[in-house]
């Protein structure tokens, strides 16, 4: 399964299209020579609500993690009141282990981002747009912050009105840089980030569409999802909706390409465009030329450690928004798999992920906080091999009691944890089994 | 960990009589920053990278000076210094190193390299060297799996690293501390 054209990196050679080698920074002009800007005049002579259902009818799903359809979540937002700004933030904090995606969109065409923005912003009538930024990807946000200020300088945004004045209605657009936290991933907590504050999530509702940034209205969007709106606007919806799976489930289907990261034991770890349906072998072996060394797969992270391992045995996994449900992993996450060879130690990657989310809570709800520390400790007893039989059963208990689907938690940092520690611990049991000793029950307790 | 309490009851403030935050960040504050937020919180984070930047750390003088300028308590000010990795409240060194640590480059070999900076400047991991040269940090995914293992040095991300290159990136440092952008290998 390939597609027949790049679209989301139409202008960033990938394989199996192009040699990356040949990557450079767009620029404005290049940007427009090659077709750039084009879908936001096509938007600007419809009516807003028209671009809004466009996007609707297309089922363009959130590709930030969760899947939410975006036209959807626009449609959520409060009629306009005229009280203030209404707020678009684009999310790019990506420090979900395993992905970078948004990263490669960012650093090479960023004018495509800037474009899913303005039309964004016209569809919904928002009129400040934040890019949110993570703190590490510092060359990021430089060259984000140039390509604004080319699109100031060409009249994309500003005072007087999208496109030049084309339509009446004006954008302002700005980069915040975050500081190193993974919370502020999380929509609300990302909100809080831009308010200047510790990036505490919210406790929903009300939803960030009602009373968001500076209490008012917001959409926060993930920037692949942005990136897809321009292409959906030019192409049209029957176009978009010939890529990618219907649901095998009778749910939402799975259409249009997605960039996917591959990292791992494999020889050509890279980003890739494809379709969503594509089986993981195929991405793994067509696109990612095969596993290193010719050994042999021995599991994966499924899309972003918080959506957890996929098995030995789920090689063949179909990478589209049903993938929980078949293969028993939280969802399709941002779809940047990392795969694992027969010789890694699972103990090691399972004890890893648990530092990462013992490190990136945020530490406001308590099972999270003191759980994470708690299945780390775990962790690292039983990969020292001190641990006993009991302490893997707690493992799975204190996990599993954690998080957004259980009703412990406010965001869904926690069920990440659950998941990765979950999934692995499930499908990897014997490997778990072999390092711990077993726990003796003195047999004077059982006669009686 | 950005939830570790520290006692805090003994702390004592020094308060110099130098400004810290000059006249001329506090004008271009004013003019680049507060417009572009509803609220003057809005602007602390931005604020809190510039001062970040120019003193290697945010010395609590400036948190006073920086909740002046904002119209807040300077207890918010230290809320939000406290919550974020990349704010310090102690000097850190004229060159960061951020070695990834998440499991993309665990499994690519991250520890050798980890180990051999720890030893090379024989510092741990989250010390700074006594002349103040390099701080050495282990930090969570950087977003860049694909290339692994990777390391910020500053701002500057470098992929695909062996201990030889590392070697030379550290002499390179020495020599001279800045510049930035993303070296592909």
């Amino acid at each position: 399964m390939k597609l027949p054209e790049p679209i989301l990196t139409k202008r960033i050679p990938c394989h199996p299209h192009a040699d990356p080698k040949g990557r450079h920074i767009v620029s404005y002009d290049e940007f427009v020579k090659t077709g750039g800007y084009r879908a936001l005049e096509k938007a600007l002579d419809l009516e807003p609500a028209q671009v809004l259902a466009t996007v609707k009818d297309a089922v363009l799903r959130g590709r930030g993690g969760a899947g939410f359809p975006a036209g959807l979540k626009w449609s959520f937002l409060a009629p306009d009141d005229g009280k203030g700004s209404r707020y678009l933030c684009i999310n790019c904090d990506e420090a979900e282990p395993g992905t970078f995606k948004d990263r490669l969109l960012v650093d090479f065409d960023p004018h495509l981002v800037l474009e899913g923005i303005a039309i964004t912003c016209f569809a919904c009538k928002l009129d400040v747009a934040y890019f949110f930024i993570r703190g590490e990807y510092h060359h990021q946000a430089r060259v984000m912050e140039r390509a604004i200020e080319e699109a100031y300088a060409a009249g994309i945004f500003g005072k007087q009105g999208l496109m030049r004045g084309k339509a009446k209605f004006a954008v302002e657009c700005h980069v915040h840089r975050g500081a190193g936290a993974y919370i502020c991933g999380e929509e609300t907590g990302l909100l809080e980030a831009i308010e200047g504050k510790r990036g505490w999530p919210r406790v929903k509702p009300p939803f960030p569409a009602v009373k968001g940034l500076f209490g008012r209205p917001t959409i926060v969007n993930n920037v692949e999802t942005l990136a897809a709106v321009p292409p959906i606007i030019e192409r049209g919806v029957a176009w978009w909706k010939s890529i990618g799976v219907e649901s095998s489930f009778g749910g939402m289907a799975s259409y249009g390409p997605k960039l996917m990261g591959v990292s791992g034991h494999v020889n050509r770890p890279g980003c890739f465009e494809a379709p969503l349906g594509i089986t993981l072998s195929s991405l793994v072996n067509d696109y990612a030329g095969g596993m290193r060394q010719g050994k042999k797969f021995k599991g994966a992270i499924a899309g972003g450690v918080s959506m957890g391992v996929l098995g030995t045995d789920q090689f063949d996994a179909v990478m589209d928004f049903d993938i929980g449900r078949r293969c028993g992993v939280l969802g399709l996450g941002t779809a940047c798999p990392t795969i694992f060879d027969e010789d890694t130690d699972m103990v090691a990657i399972a004890r890893n992920c648990a530092r990462f989310f013992m490190n990136e809570s945020c530490g406001q709800c308590t099972p999270c906080r003191e759980g994470s520390g708690w299945i780390y400790k775990l962790l690292t007893r039983i990969e020292r091999g001190d641990a006993t039989t009991a302490d893997l059963d707690l493992l799975v208990e204190v996990a599993g009691s954690m998080g957004l689907s259980e009703g412990t938690t406010i965001c869904g940092l926690a069920d990440g944890n659950n998941w990765a520690v979950r999934t692995i611990v499930t499908k990897f049991r014997s490997e778990f089994e072999r390092r711990v000793k077993p726990k003796f029950v003195p047999i004077h307790l059982v006669a009686r | 960990m950005s939830w570790k309490t520290h006692l805090s009851g003994t702390t004592i403030v020094p308060r110099p009589q130098v400004q810290l935050c000059t006249p001329a960040m506090k004008e271009r504050w004013q003019r680049e920053l507060l417009p572009r937020y509803a609220t003057s919180h809005g602007a602390l984070m931005p604020i809190l990278h510039d001062v970040q930047h120019a003193y290697r750390h945010i010395p609590y003088a400036a948190m006073l000076e920086i909740a002046a300028f904002l119209k807040l308590a300077p207890s918010e000010v230290l809320d939000t210094v406290s919550f974020y990795e990349e704010y310090t409240t102690e000097p850190v060194g004229r060159c960061v190193i951020g070695i990834c640590q998440t499991f993309a480059c665990e499994i690519c070999g991250h520890k050798a390299i980890l180990d051999h900076v720890r030893a090379r400047l024989g510092i741990d991991v989250h010390e700074t060297t006594d002349d103040g040269m390099f701080t050495l940090l282990a930090m969570e995914c950087l977003g860049s799996c694909d290339s692994a293992p990777v390391a910020l040095f500053n701002d500057t991300l470098h992929e695909r690293l062996t201990i030889e290159r590392v070697d030379r990136l550290i002499d390179e440092a020495r020599a001279s501390v800045g510049h930035s952008q993303v070296v592909h290998s």
